[in-house]
């Protein structure tokens, strides 16, 4: 036999060194690797949810410093007024840009495949590469504090020229600039990442409108983070050559100080409907879970998230009635009109409640906390919408007392209530039910204590942003009143943090898909936690409730004595 | 796909209208043209119309045919074969962190970012070939 006879050897992928699919031993580093190198939109949810809430509690202890110092006359908390500066504009910035907005990424990443039935989302590694310009972004812009002259001092809107080099000079501010403008970026790609997702990734059967409204906002939010966040993103840029390279894109002297305030508002008004836009599809999520009815007018939900992200886009100037340099009518117009579908949603979401039969587990009760809160910073919106009123109220606590019971009441409210929610299907593991309430009810005294009798200190004329006031101004007591309700909010996460770790230690396993019952949408349909690519098989969807619809047939579209058959199969003979 | 494309024109409709009223009105009030808002919300059209124009396209060359659109099929109807998802991946970590050295740079000092640029470069590169060379060569 020669040699040229023998077979050539085969190489197969057995081969080849694995790499794929090896299970490996699990070692504290291991898991430190496998998070930090993770596609997997599960894992990257919590990342952005994780880092997110630790910087809601540092922003949160900020905010206590800030309370604290205005307890009385005098400067007794801060040495300094740069200091107490310096508290204001990070606790704005952080949970703003580094909490709530992320905290929509989180959200999204965390549930949108799995409510759509897709694998994972559409760009895995661009995902992950979102979470970590996220991350770096945001120590860029905390890392300010390590600098000699201290962080950012003008206020979470740096407007020009109080920005500038001249007025703010410092290397903290310069990392303010450029650390929000690499989270900005990384806002647009999750963006980009879940708007394909929801077009090209939905499950056979799952159409646009049976989507769950939590995914329907979601799409609606992306839409409005790739329309403004560019400009956030080319405004800061151009922030940063003048303060660095010495450019003179806002200058004063050509109107460079209401070139910002338009800029940075076009911006900063879809920015707020960005944060909050998520939070009212979570509670469009829970209370028809907990009212055991489907959602109350679908469509109208739909068509009302809409039309609040195309109305967002045009009331920016809002923020500027002071200026004298804008259109009053239109914009006073535009922004009452957006009450109407808002008032839409709590229409709809209390028209779900109604008839129901309605259990107050915890995640309604930060839902119904939710509604509450939201009417009533809804309400001062439309106040403040009317310029002449808003001229009187422009820059007082009035308005700190309006967005605070949008961002608290709203977005953390909606925060908990998803964290409560959706924790077993995170975790595999369920809450601790007294200590939820427990939370929820310090919780919501404390927010109530803290803001409430804001809006008369801003009545009787305490502006915002001032590091302290006099004792003949009256101002003292409702600042009292205000101090101690903040403490009674950060009291209250003391039982949030023992029931993770008692849930995360001692609570027993979640067997079954469906813990809470009624669940309706697709992520109910899974494992508590789900596997690494969400399904090991998907029901049939012919409703908006296909995990009610496998777990309830008799109450399916289309069984006998069920609801009739939707549209669709109805025009198919189906 | 049709939702959306509608969804998409609406946008699109909604911020001409707009860019059209705010421009006009303040002409007339102010007698000038208020540049940046008009332009904003102009642009803002252009995005939502470019966006819906591509889905249309990408419709029409798949005749319309969506299984997610369709209200009547089942998951068995899809191709099992979804794609490739990357099962994990360091190069996320190294872009980002070469834009964290970037940014901080911009800042902070330009040599630091003269730092990240070399490493930006063969993260991208790296990011680009993972899936084509080791393992997954062909």
């Amino acid at each position: 036999m020669s040699t040229t006879l023998s077979p050539t050897p085969v190489v197969s992928n057995a081969d080849k060194p694995a790499t794929v699919g090896v299970t490996r031993p699990v070692q504290r580093g291991n898991i430190v690797v496998r998070w930090m190198t993770s596609t997997d939109h599960k894992i990257v949810g919590y990342l952005y949810i994780i880092t997110s809430v630790i910087y809601f509690l540092i922003g949160g202890v900020m905010a206590l410093l800030i309370r604290a110092q205005l307890w009385a006359p005098g400067m007794q908390v801060l040495q300094t007024k740069e200091q107490y500066n310096q508290m204001f504009t990070m606790h704005g910035t952080i949970m703003l840009l580094l909490v709530a907005t992320p905290l929509f990424a989180g959200l999204a990443n965390a549930l949108i495949p799995l409510q759509i039935g897709s694998p994972d989302v559409a760009f895995p590694r661009l995902n992950m590469l979102s979470y970590w310009m996220y991350f770096f972004g945001s120590l860029i812009t905390v890392g300010g504090f390590l600098t000699p002259q201290g962080s950012a001092s003008f206020g979470w809107f740096a407007y020009t020229p109080l920005s500038n080099q001249t007025f703010s000079p410092g290397l903290g501010s310069n990392m303010w600039v450029f650390g929000l403008a690499l989270g900005g970026f990384a806002s647009i790609l999750g963006a980009v990442n879940f708007i394909t997702t929801i077009v090209t990734m939905r499950a056979p059967g799952m159409t646009m409108f049976r989507m769950p409204i939590f995914t329907w906002n979601i799409l609606v939010t992306s839409i409005l983070v790739i329309l403004v966040f560019p400009v956030l993103a080319a405004a800061l840029f151009a922030l940063g050559s003048d303060r660095v390279f010495g450019s003179h894109v806002f200058d004063a002297a050509t109107g460079g100080a209401i070139l910002w305030q338009h800029l940075f508002w076009f911006f900063g008004h879809p920015e707020v409907y960005i944060l909050v836009l998520p939070f009212f599809g979570v509670i469009s999520e829970i209370i028809p879970v907990f009212s055991r009815k489907p959602i109350f007018g679908y469509r109208t939900l739909v068509y009302a998230t809409i039309a609040i992200g195309a109305l967002s886009m045009t009331v920016w100037a809002h923020h500027m009635y002071v200026t004298g340099a804008v259109l009053l009518p239109f914009f006073a117009l535009l922004t009452m009109l957006i009450a109407v579908p808002t008032g839409v949603k709590i229409f709809n979401w209390v028209g779900t409640m109604f008839r129901g039969s309605v259990t107050f587990e915890t995640p309604m009760l930060f839902a119904l906390g939710f509604v509450f809160n939201f009417i009533f910073g809804g309400l001062t919106g439309v106040i403040m919408a009317s310029p002449p009123l808003d001229f009187h109220l422009s820059d007082t606590y009035f308005i700190v007392a309006h967005f605070h019971y949008v961002v608290v009441g709203g977005i953390i409210f909606g925060l908990f209530g998803a964290l409560y929610f959706w924790w077993p299907k995170w975790t595999g593991k369920m809450m601790n039910e007294r200590l939820g309430q427990i939370h929820f009810w310090v919780f919501f005294i404390g927010f109530h204590a803290a803001f409430l009798i804001q809006h008369w200190l801003g009545v009787i004329g305490m502006p915002r942003r001032y590091a302290t006031y006099l004792p003949e101004d009256g101002f003292t007591w409702m600042n009292q009143l205000s101090t101690v309700g903040s403490f009674v909010m950060a009291v209250s996460l003391v039982p949030w943090i023992i029931n993770v770790y008692i849930t995360w230690r001692y609570a027993p396993k979640v067997t079954v898909n469906d813990p809470w019952g009624s669940g309706r949408s697709l992520e109910w349909a899974t494992s508590c936690p789900a596997p690494r690519h969400n399904f090991t098989s998907i029901p049939r969807i012919r409703s908006e409730s296909p995990a009610f619809d496998l777990n309830h047939p008799e109450l399916a579209p289309g069984s006998i004595g069920g609801p009739r058959p939707t549209k669709e199969i109805a025009a198919k003979g189906a | 796909m049709r939702a959306n494309i509608g969804l998409f024109w609406f946008l699109t409709g909604f911020f001409l209208l707009a860019a059209a009223v705010y421009s006009v009105w303040n002409l007339l009030v102010y007698g000038q043209f208020e540049i940046v808002g008009s332009l904003g919300i102009l642009l803002s059209a252009v995005l939502a119309g470019f966006i819906a124009f591509f889905l249309n396209m990408a419709n029409r060359s798949q005749a319309g045919q969506v299984l997610p659109e369709d209200a009547d099929t089942d998951v068995d109807d899809a191709d099992p074969e979804m794609g490739h998802f990357s099962p994990w991946s360091w190069w996320p970590f190294i872009v980002g962190l070469s834009l964290f050295f970037i940014f901080l740079g911009l800042a902070v000092g330009i040599w630091v970012t003269i730092i990240g640029v070399p490493l930006a470069l063969v993260a991208v590169v790296g990011w680009t070939y993972e899936y084509y060379r080791g393992n997954f060569g062909h």
